[in-house]
């Protein structure tokens, strides 16, 4: 394969690959800003610019200039190379680079860094950047001077609100274009432009326009500065002491790779941050996916509740044990609901106690009904795992809920054991129907129709509570991680599954994840992860392209 | 009346006895700080001592774990808190010797000064808090007087009387005040007086003398054996400074005398003591002649040290500066490094780990007086209760450095 040097180390490169595209796949660091693997080429913040030696025999491209000489007290003229940037020029064979050894790259990148914080304001300490920004980083890895202006900055418009999420501030902005480029090239919808020119440069919306699609917070996230705030983050939390999760998105089928970011102090989740996965959502996550994190808590089902009164999990358990008296006399009248809402952990939990322990066969589906989708990210189904239970139960493939009613309306079963708490069909219908049962117990981790329309419902731990396996809809399984620690009485659903097996008298005696781990079939559960997480600590964060 | 034990023989006066355990601390005056010496004594000799140290562990190397390298001070400053520049200076010397960089001139000199006159302090109170023991309060009063001398150039120049915090990776803190230099000058002579009145109440006094001259003696061999340093060690007669044998900062441009005693017992460790607050003087004398009156204190590296506070506020690089360093620490490179120096008490070692984050990855102190308490059951032992009192207020131990 062919190669190029950066700074004496040899790197291999593919065909049409820039520079910068070549290191960063090599894990070399060239700074950027206006850079991103997932968008075009814009070369405009220079930050990038390295030293390309001339090939054996050809003269070196170079400028004439004056530099000041403080012995002579005057300027004398001088030159220098001509310097090319990272992102833009393209590899050749045994092409030569400076990066970090050049005196005239550090040169130049001071001199970029004393010019995109020559208007900058003094916000770090009100700034929601601050503590990932690229400002601060490059400041004190390239430049660690002040200014020589002194002058009064240029101010600029602050808190325009650009649209229902995204709040600019135009002299945080570095005109680096990352915005503009997500909306035209991800989001298909170009509504961001620039106007102006020089320090008098700032990102603006389409007249008659609202920055609206359903992309909106990735040009925050692309933003290495503090100038696009998510209206929903903004104030919320310092990002240093928030901790990161690599977790799945909850918010449709697509199972868009994630980091949640919690606060362990408090316990709670404070934002979603895409984590680049090249095979399935990229670099990206839609405003939906994004909004979703706040789902880990709200809305939850946190003790367990006996026809509709809150109780102890022992005690629902042996309530749950009373109503299925009679269960086992004929297997028959046992229907069984699974959950596209839940991990294959909890899924196959059931499953097994359904057919090992109950001799039950009839299986049935709950989940969110269909929603919108795009040919970007967003899926019809807004359910995360559906895929997968089709797979755990494929011998036995689920039948929609509306056909279960329809059976229960027919009087087939008397019992249900269930797991989630969302419907496709209209509540009330179904609180009708299964009111008529003699016993109905669901696992749940939000509160929904399901849970109140069940006789018994024991609360489940949400994604976010608890390790698990999603299978997207292209059949990948994936892994997603534990963040927060368990709310109320929640139990992992699996668990409270073997749980109501051992309170019915049978012997599912799975303690531990890796139990059931051990019990499913080895592709179902994806690999844990074998790395620590990367904290989002200052400096890391938001540049999230080189933690993945 | 006749005597009734006339015709008995001496040896019969003997009762026969069982040895008597007695607890001596951890709450007692003479036990500094907090320290328990559970005695077993027969009549008023000591048979066994066992000495139990521990009481005031606050587990401060786990501590420096937590904040960032900068944080550490406070507790470095709580280590001896009888002298707690010295430590600063210690460990700013220590993250220094991990950076790679050495402080400017100026500051080295300001480092000198204030940590010899910490070393006054300390050696001020070991031996006041001695003789006061010993029943002679008078002299712990004139020492106390002069150590408020220097606690008030302490409080002039950092702000704070007791643990000042002052030092900084890098530098120090603040730049030395205009006056240093005057109120040094005024005030270590009459120190060096009040010193002198003291010591004359003592040295000629019979109850004092008696009481430490050949009492808890021990020789230069088992001294070394048990990693003795500082005064206890030179007491016996062994030159070990680290000023001298290992020259840090600038005291190898200094002119002193290292004292060392013949006999290591307490009244060698009192006059070294004694005699050492006179070559500190000199010392700072010589700090202040040499030590120049304009240049910068701190070195030039916004990696290491922060920015000045008007810039922090008012300029984007300023408070950039300021936010990685108080945000994220001093990026200490990763690898390892004992450093050490010549505290109130002996050598005051850090042996420091940087995984190359802004955090401490382990901060291991070695405490002077944890190897001097060490020595002490062998020195009380044969001893009777009242040598208990001078051998281990010699010994100077404290708790906050020696419980680690």
């Amino acid at each position: 394969m062919a190669t190029i040097k950066i700074d004496g180390r040899e790197i291999p490169f593919e065909q049409g690959d820039t520079i910068i595209r070549a290191a960063h796949r090599a894990g070399i660091d060239i700074p950027h800003y206006c850079w991103h693997p997932g968008l075009s080429v814009a070369a405009n913040c220079r930050m990038c610019l390295v030293e390309v030696l001339p090939p054996p025999g050809r003269p070196a491209l170079s400028l004439d200039i004056l530099r000041w000489d403080a012995g002579k007290d005057a300027y004398v003229p001088d030159k220098k190379p001509k310097l090319l940037p990272a992102c833009q020029q393209a590899c050749a064979p045994s092409m030569e680079v400076l990066s970090e050894s050049s005196p005239h790259v550090d040169e130049a990148r001071a001199a970029v860094q004393e010019l995109l914080l020559l208007n900058h304001p003094v916000d770090c300490p009100i700034c929601d950047q601050a503590g990932e920004c690229r400002l601060q980083d490059y400041w004190l890895e390239h430049q660690r001077k002040g200014k020589r202006m002194h002058q009064e900055i240029v101010h600029k418009p602050k808190g325009v609100v650009f649209g229902p999420t995204i709040v600019y501030d135009a002299e945080r902005c570095i005109v680096c274009t990352r915005c503009v480029r997500v909306t035209a090239e991800l989001a298909k919808d170009p509504v961001l432009s620039i106007r102006e020119r020089g320090n008098l440069g700032e990102v603006t919306v389409s007249p008659g326009r609202q920055l609206d699609n359903d992309y909106t917070l990735m040009t925050e996230h692309v933003c290495p500065v503090g100038a696009l705030t998510s209206s929903d983050f903004r104030f919320k939390a310092r990002v240093w002491f928030l901790r990161s999760a690599r977790t799945i998105c909850q918010g449709c089928a697509t199972g868009c790779n994630a980091f949640l970011d919690y606060d362990p102090r408090d316990n709670k989740p404070y934002r979603h941050r895409p984590r680049e996965n090249l095979a399935v959502n990229k670099y990206w996550m839609c405003d939906d996916g994004m909004l979703s994190y706040g789902r880990a808590v709200e809305g939850r089902l946190l003790s367990a509740l006996v026809g509709g009164d809150e109780a102890g999990i022992d005690d629902a358990l042996a309530a749950a044990k009373d109503q299925l008296k009679g269960h086992g006399n004929d297997p028959s009248k046992v229907a069984i609901v699974l959950s596209a809402q839940h991990s294959n952990e909890d899924n196959f939990a059931l499953v097994t106690l359904a057919k090992t322990f109950l001799g039950a066969g009839d299986f049935y589906l709950s989940g969110r009904p269909l929603g919108r989708g795009d040919d970007i990210l967003m899926s019809e189904d807004k359910n995360p795992n559906t895929r997968g239970v089709m797979q755990i139960a494929s011998t036995t493939p689920p039948r929609p809920i509306a056909e279960l009613l329809e059976a229960v309306d027919a009087g087939e079963y008397q019992y249900v054991i269930a797991l989630g708490s969302e419907l496709e069909v209209d509540g009330a219908q179904a609180h009708q129907a299964l009111s008529k049962l003699k016993g109905v117990v669901t696992i749940a981790a939000h509160d929904g129709s399901l849970a109140r329309a069940a006789h018994i419902a024991l609360p489940a731990c949400s994604w976010a509570e608890v390790d698990g396996t999603y299978v997207n809809r292209q059949g990948i399984a994936q892994q997603s991680e534990r963040a927060l620690r368990p709310r109320g009485d929640s139990r992992p659903g699996w668990e409270l599954v073997a749980r109501l097996a051992r309170a019915l008298g049978y012997a599912m005696d799975w303690k531990k994840l890796a139990d059931v781990h051990r019990a499913m079939a080895p592709e179902a559960s994806a690999r844990a992860f074998s790395e620590p997480p990367p904290a989002p600590g200052p400096g890391k964060g938001q540049n999230a392209e080189h933690s993945a | 009346m006749e005597a009734l034990d006339r015709d008995i023989e001496d040896g019969e006066l003997e009762l026969p006895s069982e040895p008597m355990m007695l607890n001596m601390g951890p709450s007692h005056p003479a036990m500094h700080g907090t320290v328990r010496i559970v005695l077993e004594l027969s009549g008023e000799t000591i048979q066994k001592a066992d000495v139990q140290i521990g009481y005031l562990h606050r587990g401060f190397e786990k501590m420096c774990e937590r904040g960032n390298w900068t944080q550490v001070f406070p507790y470095a400053d709580r280590l001896n808190y009888v002298s707690p520049m010295l430590n600063n200076v210690g460990f700013s010397l220590a993250v220094e010797k991990m950076l790679g960089v050495t402080v400017p001139e100026r500051c080295q000199y300001y480092r000198v000064v204030l940590g010899e006159l910490a070393r006054i302090c300390d050696h001020l109170i070991c031996s006041g808090a001695m003789a006061m023991e010993l029943g002679a309060f008078t002299p712990f009063l004139y020492f106390a007087r002069a150590r408020e001398i220097i606690w008030d150039i302490f409080e002039e120049e950092t702000g704070a009387r007791v643990t000042h915090s002052f030092g900084r990776i890098g530098g120090m803190a603040k730049e030395p005040s205009r006056f240093l230099k005057d109120m040094v000058r005024a005030g270590v002579p009459r120190v060096v007086k009040m010193v002198e009145e003291g010591e004359k109440l003592l040295l000629k006094n019979r109850i004092f003398l008696d009481r430490v001259e050949g009492v808890g003696a021990i020789s230069a061999d088992d001294a070394l054996a048990l990693g003795w340093t500082g005064v206890c060690l030179r007491s016996t007669g062994v030159p070990y400074d680290v000023r001298r044998s290992h020259p840090y900062m600038t005291y190898d441009r200094m002119e002193f005398d290292v004292p060392v005693g013949t006999a290591g017992d307490n009244f060698d460790r009192f006059m070294c003591r004694q005699e050492e607050i006179r070559q500190s003087a000199r010392i700072i004398d010589q700090a202040l002649d040499q030590m120049p009156d304009s240049g910068p204190v701190n070195i030039d590296d916004p990696r290491i040290v922060l920015p000045p506070k008007e810039e922090v506020y008012t300029t984007i690089e300023g408070t950039i500066q300021h936010f990685k360093i108080v945000m994220e620490g001093i990026k200490v490179p990763a690898g390892e490094c004992y450093s050490y120096t010549e505290a109130g008490n002996g050598e005051l070692g850090f042996y420091l780990v940087s995984d190359g984050s802004g955090t401490p990855f382990r901060v291991r102190v070695r405490p002077p007086c944890f190897a001097s308490v060490a020595g002490l059951q062998q020195l009380i032992t044969g001893l009777m209760i009242p040598d208990v009192i001078p051998t281990f207020g010699s010994l100077n131990m404290i708790g906050g450095e020696c419980d680690h």
